[in-house]
């Protein structure tokens, strides 16, 4: 019998065969894919836990989520075949001009964990790219992320150009990166910001739930 | 007959801003706290100011030259430093790169390296285009400024392992094949050397090494096991004055930053001046560390000139923006580093000639801080 706790613990420490291993075990059991994919989520909360409050670092998290990303490669046509929809759906991507995916990977791993179907634009998004996709995914939240503060000016065109967007205009933009401050959030008009990838997670879930709220509200 | 004495007293600015800036470099008299460039504070004002633009000022020398003489031109800093972008040895080890608009930076566009085997450098890397264009730019700006403090820039093997490698792929190998990172270091270590002393060689005053194991990416010990003695036979041969900067929270691994041997440490406003100084003592010089998105950005010229007359209360060795600025800064927010340096350091000239820092109280510093050197002192 597949030893779950063995796979949550695999994926915490990083150990991509044991975390494939035991999830092709719970599959040929025929255990729902699911119920497996909650350890897994259940392990990254741990992770992104302990990367908080700093007893773990980035290189522990790549490798945690390099394990549950190779594992749920092989629950990820189970959950399509069994109709398993995620509720809402993230637009994230690096901001124009800088290259590092590091942040945004975890968060769009994080958020993927946390149940929410994520359209991942890459790097060097330019703020147009941001909005067609946003319109074109229905877009429960766009992500910004920055590891440079050369680039993180960048920011400010998107929020201003979602908000002058009709289709889009209320929703809720939350950024991101090791530059990042709340205070910079909130002078380049984002409605949110985390400090880290599994707050990110948190954060996300707050404002998708007022956002759905409020375009139900208005109908 | 007494001869009569024509020479006067020293007081006000007296000193160089090349001087100034090598003192301040040792926590040395000063007669002004310097203002610095040690990052790039490149913007499109000054691009349009001296008609040299990015990218073209990447690669060529009167250009770079030019574009940099603004930080001293115009923005009145102690300092020209004439390296803008990241790729300066990586490019020229081969590494495919991005040179972007005038509105952006360069960055590495692919990652052709995952074995250190597969790292050779070349035996022309001083000819490459982007180790001409630098040194190239240093030679005329000694010439040009020889009373300017020079500042070169080498990014060291961990920032260049980023831009061969990747930076995913890199701190995944720290965890699962530590082997294989010291084996990119020790390759990537003699162009790294190189540069260096090539920039000294064109007449830098001092070189600022990058190595960025920031607490953002890695821990401390991190640092410690993959770089600290590496750094030490660094700072010993690389041929002069030495900066050592890292991005980002850094406070817990102040303490082996200033045992590796730098003579200053250039920091971003994640770390705390006090508690750096805590932590430090007087083994190296603070330089920093304004921050740029919150107050050069997206500040008022005020808030500026205040948050420098803070740092200069807790006496800071040198003001500094804590990296490359924005390239849509404002330039009356960059003049007012040099202003608030000039400002203060006249009010702090109590014998007229050479600053006096009033005391500071330094808080005790937090244990987790506290690295294995500074224990021991």
């Amino acid at each position: 019998m597949a030893d779950f706790p063995a796979l949550q613990t695999a994926v915490e420490i990083g150990d991509r065969d044991t975390a494939v291993r035991i999830t092709q075990e719970g599959i040929d059991e025929g255990v729902p894919p699911e119920q497996i994919l909650k350890w897994m989520t259940d392990a990254m909360e741990v992770v992104g836990g302990r990367f908080a409050r700093m007893e773990l670092f980035v290189p522990e998290m790549l490798i945690a989520a390099r394990a549950m990303k190779g594992a749920v490669a092989l629950l990820e046509p189970l959950l399509v075949a069994g109709g398993i929809q995620p509720d809402s759906t993230a637009v994230i991507g690096t901001i124009k001009g800088d290259l590092h995916d590091i942040g945004k990977n975890l968060v769009a791993m994080m958020w993927k964990g946390g149940n929410i179907r994520v359209v991942d634009l890459g790097v060097n998004v330019a703020p147009e790219k941001f909005v067609a996709a946003a319109i074109e995914h229905k877009a429960d939240i766009i992500g910004i992320s920055a590891l440079l503060t050369t680039t993180m000016g960048g920011m400010k065109n998107v929020v201003e150009l979602v908000r002058s967007t009709p289709e889009i205009q209320n929703v809720p933009v939350i950024v991101g990166g090791a530059p990042v401050t709340p205070e910079f959030a909130e002078q380049v008009g984002a409605t949110g910001w985390a400090p880290d990838a599994a707050s990110a997670v948190m954060k996300a879930r707050e404002l998708i739930s007022a956002y759905q709220k409020g375009a139900a509200a208005a109908g | 007959m007494t001869e009569e004495i024509v020479a006067r007293r020293l007081t006000g600015e007296w000193m160089t801003p090349r001087r100034r800036f090598l003192s301040a470099m040792f926590r040395g008299r000063v007669d002004k706290v310097p203002a610095l460039t040690l990052s790039s504070v490149v913007t499109l004002e000054m691009m349009e100011a001296v008609d040299a633009w990015f990218p073209e000022a990447h690669l060529d020398a009167e250009k770079m030259a030019r574009l940099a003489a603004t930080s001293h031109d115009i923005l009145g800093m102690d300092t020209i430093m004439p390296v803008f972008h990241s790729q300066l040895e990586a490019h020229a080890m081969g590494a495919p790169t991005e040179w972007a608009e005038k509105d952006n930076w360069p960055s590495t566009s692919s990652y052709t390296i995952d074995d250190p085997d597969q790292i050779v450098v070349p035996s022309d890397f001083l000819k490459k285009p982007t180790m001409v264009a630098a040194t190239g730019a240093i030679r005329l700006l000694r010439e040009r400024y020889p009373d300017v403090g020079i500042v070169g820039k080498v990014y060291g093997p961990w920032s260049v392992g980023y831009a061969l490698v990747g930076i995913e792929n890199f701190l995944i190998d720290t965890m699962l094949d530590p082997d294989k990172i010291k084996r990119y270091l020790d390759k990537i270590l003699p162009a790294c050397l190189m540069s260096a002393k090539a920039q000294f060689e064109a007449g830098a005053d001092a070189v600022m090494w990058c190595d960025h194991t920031t607490g953002d990416l890695c821990r401390a010990e991190t640092y410690r096991d993959f770089l600290l003695e590496m750094h030490q036979r660094i700072s010993a041969e690389m041929g002069g004055p030495s900066i050592f900067h890292c991005c980002g929270k850094c406070t817990d691994r102040v303490d082996y930053f200033a045992e590796a041997g730098w003579d200053v440490f250039h920091f971003e406003s994640q770390v705390d001046l006090l508690e750096a100084r805590a932590v430090a003592g007087d083994r190296i010089s603070l330089f920093g560390n304004l921050n740029n998105p919150t107050l050069l950005y997206q500040g008022t010229a005020e808030d500026v000139y205040k948050a420098c007359w803070d740092l200069l209360d807790k006496g800071v060795d040198g003001l500094a923006p804590e990296g490359s600025v924005p390239l849509i800064t404002k330039q009356d927010r960059l003049k007012a580093i040099n202003q608030a340096a000039t400002d203060w350091s006249n009010a702090h000239r109590p014998n007229g000639r050479t600053i006096e820092r009033p005391p500071v109280d330094y808080p005790e510093p937090d244990p987790r801080n506290i690295g294995t050197f500074a224990a021991a002192r």
